[in-house]
This record gives C-alpha cells, sequence and structure tokens, in this order.
C-alpha cells in the first residue's frame, strides 16, 4: 500500500444539549457547533434512556434549519383574496410592522368584546407553551385554544385511560419482556421511543418473541417472529378473541387478576360464570367482562371477520400467557384511531391486565417525569370582559351530545382538532373573525384538507408563525418566520423512554439563519408591547412579572422571557434547594452544560391497587368511564344510552362499559372503491415538516416501498391483477373524499384487499424539494372521527379505488 | 501490515439509514450521491413474507478492482498502506474506468460541481493531497474513504459512531485482537459478491430477520 503523508487535526467543535421534536419521541439530542453552525446530530448521551443514539429523522433537523426556502423575515399579504388559487403575494415587512398589524387586530376584538371570535392554533410546542397556548387567549378573552392532539394520539390514550387510569402515552420495559406484541405501530420507524428502540433491539430480539399486528409488513415486523396482517378496522375482534383465548387456556396472571375460589378454571366458551365464583386482587370486572363479551369471541368467531387464521390466535394468545408477566403488548394510532376505535383502544391495552404486565418488570408503565415550576398566576391581569367571553363555548364543539372528546379522563374536554374547520364554516357556535397558529398546518395535516382551504380562506385575519411558508401559510396576512426548536431558542421538552423519563433543554447555540423569533416566548412579548403601546397593558404588565429565579430580575425583552420562562419551569431540575427527583445539579449553568435531566428508577407494581381508576383497580369493567358517561350524558340531558346513539357506538347498557368489539365503519362502498386505505407514517418524517429536506428525498425508499423523490402506493399483486395495474404505473387512487396521482408499488408485503402510502410527500407550498412530489393522504381521507376521545380517524378511515392515470 | 476493515452486525442493524444520513453529513455529499447506502429485498408470498436489508458501503477490497482498473501512473485509485481505498483526484484523468470495474456499484462520477452549504463539515477537508476534499468537483468521482481523515486522527468512521444500534465495528483485520477479527473469526459471516474475487473488507455477521 502508498505510504500517507500525514493530515492535520480534526476541529475541536462542542456539543450542546437539545431536545428533538420531530415526533413525539421528543428525545434528548445533542448537536454539533463548529464556528456557530451545527453540522452532526446525535443524541444526548448523558440520557439514561437513549445513550446516544439518535433515530434517522432526527439527523434532519440540520437541514429544516439551514432550509433555503425558510421564511426569512415578517411578511404581510398584498393580495386581499384568499383561495388556494389567489397567490397571497407576501412583502417583506419589519417585526415592528407586524406586531402593529397583529396588536390593531387583537384590540378590534378587545374593544367590540369579541375575544371569542379569537381562534389561537398551536401543533408542535415545547413544555414552555402554557402562555401562548392558555394565558394569551384567556387574555385577549377567547375560549378557543386548539392543539392538534386530536389528529395525533387521543384514542390510543382512552384505552389506557379507562383501564389503566392514565389517559397517556405508555412505556414498555421491552428490556425484561420475553413477549412483546406490537399492535398497529412501527417503533423502529415512527414514534413512540423510536431511538431507544433503535439503539436496543438487536438486544431485544435475542432476548424475547415478537409479534406485530399490521396489515403491512413494517420494519419492525421485518425484525419480528410472528406477523399478523389484520384485516384494517377488524382489530377489535382480534383483541377480544385473544382475550378469550387466555382466559379459556387458563393463562391470566394469578398474581395480578386473582383465580377462582375452587382453583378450577370456569371460562369455558359460551358459558357464563358466577361473579361470586372469582376473586380479584388488582383489576375490577374480569368476570364481568367474560359475561358481557368474552365469553362468545372465540377465535373461530373472530378469524373470518379480522383475517388472521384460528391457529394463528390460539398460537400467540397461548405464547402471550406462557410468557405472562413478561408479555408486553404495545399500542399505536394504527388500531385504533378509527370510527369508534376506543373500545379497541380498552381491549388491546387490557389483554397487558390480563397478562399481568400492568405496572410489572418487562412490561408497560408510566415512568414519574419531572416536578416542573410555575409560571405567575394570570388571573388579576385578565379584564372581566375576557373572563366572559373567554367562557363562551368553543369552536371546536367538544362536549356535545354526539362529542364526548374524553381521551384523558376530562369530560367533553379534549380537544377536536379537525373540527375546528367545520366549526368555522358553519359560523358554530359563533363567527371567527381572527387566527393565530404556531408549528401547525392544519390544511395539510387534517383529514379531507380541503375543508381547511375554505375555513382559512373565510377567517378575516390570520397570523401565522412557522419556519416554512406552508400550506396553511397561504391563507395568512401575517407570516412570522419562527425559530427552530433545536438550535435557535430556550425551552425544555421531554418524556420517557426505556423507563426513564427525562427533560431535555433546547438553547440558542448558532448563529440565527433568518431573521425569526420563537413564538411561545418572543412573539407573545412583541405583540405584548404593541399592545400596551395602544394602551392595553394587562399582557405587558403580565409579561413583567416573570422573573429570572437566579437574579429575581424581571423580564425586559421576548429572548429574557423565553430564557426566564425556561429556568422557572425547571427550576425544580437544576436548583439544588428545590430539588425533587432524579438527577441533581449544582446550577442551572450545570443542567444546560449536561442538557439532559433523568428521571429516577421506575417502581414496579407501585401502582397496583393504586391506580387512577375510579376503583384504583385495573379496570376490566369500566367503573371510570362510567361514571364520566353518565357526566357527559347528563350535561346534555340525556341517558348514556343517548349519548352512545348519537356518537354511532352499537353498545347498550353495561356493554358499553366494557371493552367489546364494535363493527368498524369505513367510509366508501366496497364495490365502487375496493381497497382499503392504510396511512402510513414515515421513518423520516418531521410530523410532515420534513419534505424540503434533500435527505428525506434521498433517503424517502428507507420506508420499504417507497422511491427517492417520489411518492407510491403499495397495493398487493393479487389487487394489482384485478385492477390491471403494473408495478411503476402511475395510477390515481380515488375516494369519497378526493383523489391523487402517484406511483403504483406491487409488494407481497400488503394484505390483499388493502392499499398503504405514507403521509408526507404531497405538498404544494413548503419549498422546492418537497413541491410537486405525489399526493397528500389527507386529500383521500375522510373527516370521520372517534367520538369517545375526539380523535380524527387515520385508518380504516375509507376505502380507495386505484386507476392507472 | 495493517487492513482497515468493518463488520455490520445485521441482528443489531433496524434498516433505518441512520449511517447513510450520517455519511451524507460528515462528507458533505450531495443531493443523489451515496456513499453508504442500503439494499432492500422482499421474499415470499403474503402472508409468508421476508425482508433482507443490507447496508452497504465501499468495500476497501483488498484486490480492488477499481485500482486494477486506473489507467495512469502513478494510480489514481490506490490501496493506501492501511489499506483503505483511496482516490486522488489531482492525477485523475476522468476516464470512469474505476467506476464502471467496481461489482458493487460504489463510486460515483461528478456531473455538476458540489454546492456548498452552511452546514458543511470543516473536518473533510482534512485528507490526502487530491484527496476527497471539502467539495467535489464536476468530472471526479467519489465514493467512502472509512472516513481517512477521522481514522488517521485516531477515531472511528462516523457510520460506526452514529449508528444508533451499534452495528457497525471498525478496526485492522490484520489484527487478530481486534474486535472485527474477533467477530469474523468466532461468528459465521459473509461478504457481497464473494464470485468477484476482490476479497472485501467488509464482513456480515447475523441475519438482519428473525424468520
Amino acid at each position: 500500500g502508498r505510504k500517507l503523508e500525514p493530515i492535520g487535526a480534526l476541529k475541536q467543535g462542542k456539543w450542546v444539549g437539545t431536545g428533538c421534536q420531530g415526533c413525539t419521541s421528543w428525545c434528548s439530542s445533542q448537536a454539533y457547533v463548529v464556528d456557530g453552525r451545527v453540522i452532526k446530530i446525535r443524541g444526548n448521551v448523558n440520557a439514561k434512556s437513549q445513550q446516544g443514539a439518535a433515530c434517522p429523522r432526527m439527523r434532519l433537523a440540520i437541514q429544516q434549519a439551514y432550509d433555503p426556502d425558510r421564511i426569512k423575515q415578517p411578511m404581510k399579504r398584498t393580495n386581499p383574496k384568499k383561495g388556494r388559487s389567489e397567490e397571497p403575494k407576501f412583502v417583506p415587512i419589519s417585526w415592528d410592522e407586524a406586531f402593529d398589524t397583529i396588536a390593531d387586530k387583537l384590540l378590534e376584538l378587545i374593544k367590540a368584546n369579541e375575544g371569542h371570535k379569537l381562534v389561537a392554533f398551536r401543533g408542535r410546542y415545547t413544555d414552555i407553551n402554557d402562555l401562548a397556548y392558555s394565558t394569551f387567549p384567556k387574555l385577549m378573552g377567547s375560549p378557543n385554544n386548539i392543539s392538534h392532539s386530536s389528529i395525533c394520539a387521543e384514542s390510543e390514550k382512552f384505552g389506557p385511560m379507562y383501564t389503566h387510569g392514565k389517559g397517556s402515552y405508555r412505556d414498555y420495559d421491552l428490556i425484561n419482556s420475553k413477549y412483546v406484541l406490537i399492535w398497529g405501530m412501527d417503533p423502529l420507524a415512527t414514534n413512540r421511543q423510536v431511538s431507544t428502540w433503535l439503539k436496543n433491539w438487536g438486544e431485544i430480539i435475542g432476548d424475547a418473541k415478537i409479534a406485530v399486528v399490521e396489515p403491512r409488513f413494517t420494519s419492525t415486523a421485518s425484525k419480528a417472529d410472528e406477523w399478523l396482517p389484520v384485516i384494517s378496522g377488524q382489530d377489535g375482534a382480534l383483541a377480544v378473541a385473544l382475550a378469550h383465548v387466555l382466559l379459556t387456556k387458563g393463562l391470566w396472571s394469578k398474581e395480578f387478576v386473582g383465580d377462582f375460589k375452587d382453583g378450577k378454571n370456569l371460562f369455558v366458551a359460551g358459558k357464563t360464570v358466577d361473579e361470586a365464583a372469582f376473586t380479584e386482587k388488582h383489576t375490577n370486572g374480569i368476570v364481568k367482562w367474560w359475561n358481557l363479551e368474552l365469553k362468545d369471541r372465540t377465535p373461530e368467531w373472530a378469524s373470518p371477520l379480522c383475517g388472521i387464521p384460528v391457529e394463528q390466535i390460539v398460537r400467540v394468545a397461548t405464547e402471550m400467557g406462557n410468557n405472562a408477566p413478561y408479555t408486553c403488548v404495545m399500542m399505536g394510532g394504527g388500531g385504533v384511531m378509527q370510527q369508534r376505535g376506543a373500545y379497541n383502544s380498552m381491549a388491546i391495552h387490557a389483554l397487558n391486565g390480563i397478562v399481568g404486565s400492568v405496572e410489572h418488570e418487562g412490561g408497560c408503565g408510566f415512568p414519574s417525569g419531572a416536578t416542573y415550576g410555575s409560571f405567575p398566576a394570570f388571573a388579576e391581569f385578565q379584564t372581566k370582559e375576557a373572563a366572559a367571553t373567554a367562557k363562551h363555548k368553543k369552536i371546536d364543539h367538544r362536549g356535545r351530545l354526539e362529542w364526548a372528546n374524553m381521551p384523558t379522563g376530562s369530560v367533553g374536554g379534549g380537544v377536536n382538532t379537525n373540527r375546528v374547520a367545520d366549526g368555522i364554516l358553519a359560523a358554530d357556535p359563533n363567527e371567527i373573525k381572527m387566527a393565530i397558529g404556531y408549528w401547525i398546518n392544519l390544511n395539510f395535516s387534517c383529514a379531507e384538507n380541503h375543508r381547511w382551504d375554505a375555513a382559512m380562506a373565510k377567517v378575516p385575519f390570520f397570523a401565522h408563525c412557522v419556519t416554512h411558508n406552508s400550506e396553511m401559510s397561504w391563507f395568512a396576512d401575517i407570516l412570522l418566520p419562527s425559530t427552530h426548536h433545536m438550535f435557535e431558542q430556550w425551552s425544555v421538552t421531554g418524556t420517557y423512554q426505556n423507563m426513564v423519563a427525562h427533560r431535555a433543554i433546547q438553547q440558542p447555540m448558532i448563529d440565527k439563519v433568518y431573521d425569526a423569533k420563537n413564538y411561545e416566548s418572543e412573539v407573545m412579548w412583541g405583540i405584548a408591547e404593541k399592545l400596551a403601546a395602544k394602551g392595553f397593558t394587562n399582557f405587558l404588565d403580565y409579561l413583567k412579572t416573570f422573573k429570572d429565579p437566579e437574579t429575581g430580575k424581571a423580564a425586559t425583552n421576548g429572548e429574557e422571557l423565553g430564557l426566564y420562562m425556561t429556568k422557572i419551569l425547571t427550576e425544580p431540575i437544576w436548583n439544588p434547594e428545590k430539588y425533587k427527583s432524579g438527577d441533581k445539579f449544582n446550577g442551572w449553568n450545570h443542567f444546560v452544560e449536561v442538557g439532559v435531566w433523568n428521571g429516577g428508577a421506575f417502581k414496579y407494581k407501585a401502582a397496583w391497587s393504586n391506580m387512577g381508576t375510579a376503583t384504583k383497580k385495573f379496570e376490566f369493567y369500566s367503573e371510570t368511564l362510567k361514571k364520566n358517561l353518565q357526566t357527559h350524558a347528563d350535561n346534555n340531558k340525556a341517558t348514556i344510552d343517548q349519548a352512545l346513539a348519537a356518537m354511532n357506538y352499537t353498545a347498550r347498557g353495561d356493554l358499553a362499559f366494557v371493552p367489546h368489539y364494535e363493527t368498524p365503519i369505513t367510509v366508501g362502498d366496497a364495490n365502487k372503491y375496493p381497497l382499503i386505505f392504510i396511512d402510513q407514517k414515515s421513518r423520516l418524517n418531521r410530523e410532515g415538516r420534513s419534505a424540503n429536506c434533500g435527505w428525506y428525498q434521498d433517503f424517502k425508499d428507507v420506508d420499504f416501498g417507497d422511491e427517492k423523490n417520489g411518492d407510491t402506493i403499495k397495493i398487493n399483486p393479487v389487487d394489482a391483477t384485478k385492477l390491471g395495474i403494473k408495478h411503476g404505473d402511475k395510477v390515481r387512487v380515488t375516494s369519497p373524499a378526493g383523489s391523487i396521482e402517484v406511483t403504483a408499488f406491487v409488494w407481497e408485503g400488503i394484505r390483499p384487499g388493502h392499499a398503504a402510502k405514507s403521509y408526507g410527500q404531497g405538498h404544494w407550498n413548503y419549498g422546492k424539494k418537497a413541491n410537486g412530489k405525489g399526493g397528500n393522504n389527507n386529500a383521500v381521507l375522510s373527516a370521520v372521527y372517534e367520538k369517545l376521545s375526539g380523535a380524527t380517524v387515520y385508518y380504516a378511515n375509507t376505502r380507495v379505488n386505484i386507476t392507472k392515470a | 501490515m495493517t487492513r482497515l476493515g468493518m463488520v455490520i452486525d445485521l441482528q443489531k442493524c433496524v434498516g433505518c439509514s441512520a449511517c447513510s444520513i450520517g455519511c451524507k453529513m460528515e462528507n458533505n455529499i450531495p443531493d443523489g450521491i451515496f456513499w453508504s447506502h442500503y439494499k432492500q429485498e422482499t421474499e415470499g408470498t403474503f402472508p409468508n413474507v421476508k425482508l433482507r436489508y443490507i447496508s452497504t458501503l465501499c468495500n476497501h477490497c483488498t484486490d480492488a478492482p477499481c485500482v486494477k482498473a486506473c489507467p495512469t501512473s502513478p494510480k489514481s485509485t490506490y490501496k493506501a498502506e492501511n489499506g483503505m481505498t483511496l482516490y486522488n483526484s489531482d492525477t485523475c484523468i476522468s476516464c470512469r474506468a474505476c467506476e464502471f470495474s467496481c461489482p458493487y456499484g460504489q463510486i460515483t462520477f461528478n456531473a455538476v460541481d458540489a454546492e456548498a452549504k452552511p452546514y458543511h463539515n470543516p473536518d473533510r477537508a482534512l485528507t490526502e493531497k487530491g484527496g476527497t476534499q471539502g467539495l467535489r468537483k464536476k468530472g471526479k468521482v467519489e465514493k467512502c474513504t472509512f472516513c481517512d481523515h477521522r481514522v488517521r486522527n485516531g477515531v472511528d468512521p462516523f457510520c460506526v459512531e452514529t449508528c444508533p444500534a451499534n452495528a457497525r465495528i471498525f478496526g485492522d483485520l490484520d489484527d487478530p485482537n481486534s474486535e472485527v477479527s474477533q467477530l469474523v473469526a468466532k461468528n459465521a459471516n459473509f461478504v457481497l459478491k464473494p464470485e468477484a474475487n476482490t476479497k472485501p473488507n467488509v464482513f456480515y455477521i447475523n441475519s438482519y430477520g428473525k424468520k
């Protein structure tokens, strides 16, 4: 070999702590900064969860931040007409003019006592969002703070809420599992806890059997033992049949659930059981559930519905039981963000209850997070008039008889994001005169998205704070460039992974790429200053009560406000005198340097018989749901059965309080639209915001069956033959809601009768690399809902037809 | 002798492309060009489906066809003393013989000059004279250099460091005590296209799928 001459030394940059919010894994992260620029990304090596691991999408944040198509300065619309075909004709303006215009519009509402005609949208947010999301609208007199949550996960929270007593994302102790059933999610590709699973999967599959329930052969299925390609929408049938087998074979956890008094298993198919014959331990209503639902839910009953062979149902249930309690059931949106999917969510999560893996080693649980400090109280700064209009009914119709919206336990309290378009269009309960929103793109991300084009065209004034001029921005009057959360602002984020909680600091670390501001702090300050200059001082007076916990100094500008908000919130983490739990720091600078706080070790079984349910037990018969449904019915002067009918569920009476099978509803006549559409989440999506990154387009095919720079729909060869479609054909995908043009990918990895397509392409206003590639799934998905939770339906949503384009 | 090489543990590999995106980050690689990449293949008929995913890069072959094919003197594509297959754009005559000779398709020709980006890595400039520096020029070829600028500074190639699954292991295959040598010795392993007789220095162990 040729002798090599010496070369120079590597540049010494610095790894700076941050938090990634490209999906809801919310991983802690570190960015490598050289000469004021970020050039590399990794997981934070100080995090006990990920230990330095980073999924592929985290890396795309660099190209997001340095995207030449980012909004470079505030802009205003010069074409007063709004519509998909109306070019907004934005022209650059100063931040001063932008704030001045927004303040004028807010004052018009305030002076007319019309605060309820304001809607404030929140998309991706950090933990300092409370000021912008909750307090700001209240001080302006608006009840309409609308988050994106119900287009994300709400029915996935519902099942755990009404069985386990916690309406939240679960963490999974897979390192200690012996059997893992993964339902309607692809944890090696999409949220949650992706970085952790990528790091540990080689070890996990060495020790545990893995089974995946999903009509599409997922990334996770490609590294699993079993694939259960369920017919989309029929997840509930499979879940109750698995429960039936576990009980009839006597494989439930005696330690967690209890046992028959005389030790003989009376769970015999078709036969009711005397409740008095069973002594329950940490659960509520196993026999009621059996009698009301499970006794007839045999594998023979389920198989023709869900498309899974009887022997596979029996085999999987048996192996789940044989490995109990080290059997973990993971749940994602696929099996539950369906019409009537709330009961699938209960049924799937209840499998953890049967095998006793709830809060058990190798099972699922909710690690304790950080204690946060609180922001100053705002009540004294809210005018009487604002307090009154802020009590008006919300624009999303939550809480009405047909909208229980109670995914996390608050009856009628959950958001109904996608319904807002209809509320605006019908001026129901009132007209909307002004909207303001940040890191949100509802015209792209909501099912049946053309309604949003009509709705946003109808709103007379809209201010949008985002990184990219997007589909929703097209309807904006003022466009505000947002900072990138990972590199350009003070804030904090976190969740849990690998059974340990974390909180990751986000900090300004690079030379700002463009003249951007953080909506959650700096934009709030700018608006408050302008309102004060025009005589409405309340908001600014309130912001001046935010003080640096270290110096006691009040904020004097937006950047200080963001820093102080972050310090106030995280003070119990970094201030040793206010220390509560987990990692201990010797001060603010120490926390910033390390970049991440780790919670303490998870306490297995601590929540047994101490759950957040009405009975404190894990509820197979949900007294919690019964109580909340009664409250919902009472609020609407109706009976529970009337409410269930209004929300289009089939259950009546006691059946409504146990996990049970409901016949799925999928839009579209099967004769006209032969294939069930599957909305696939992409490995590289940063929530629909990364399609303008070169690396996104270069590696799009890392989602099996996708293509670089393109957009495909995956169909089985059996269906391709029937439809006369060949691999690589340009095709038109049509549903009752609309149609898109993409490329056909003929593939054995999809169940016949289904068509899977990644969400993410199909932008028409996001930048040069993103625009004009393929189609947006939301153009073919219908605006239908899971009404107990308020979730917008993304799975088993619609049927489609595919024809040559 | 030193023979730098890599072992890719397919059981750990999760098919996520983080290595390849990391490679782009480290080496300032333009859109459409890949030094680190992957091959995917589906086998079987529904529902008995199996997927293969193989992470690929330059094999830094001991008997490198690209070196044999290079017509210049001295060779513009050459074996270095540490076993890396490197490239000198100063002496390259743009004939593309190396590209056409590579059985693995790992050499790419630049039809246009690469464009500078704010996030480009300044360390890529550290390399042999005429080597694959910061940005590539029209009419020249490029491929994986095993991150020679890092390795010669005592750190692993970036794909090894950045793989979230720790599926890539780097070291000296001529040192029987190195981790890579031990892994190759103790595990059933394979190389790509053994029939090409190139003696690749990238080895694969274990299998990607479970079934």
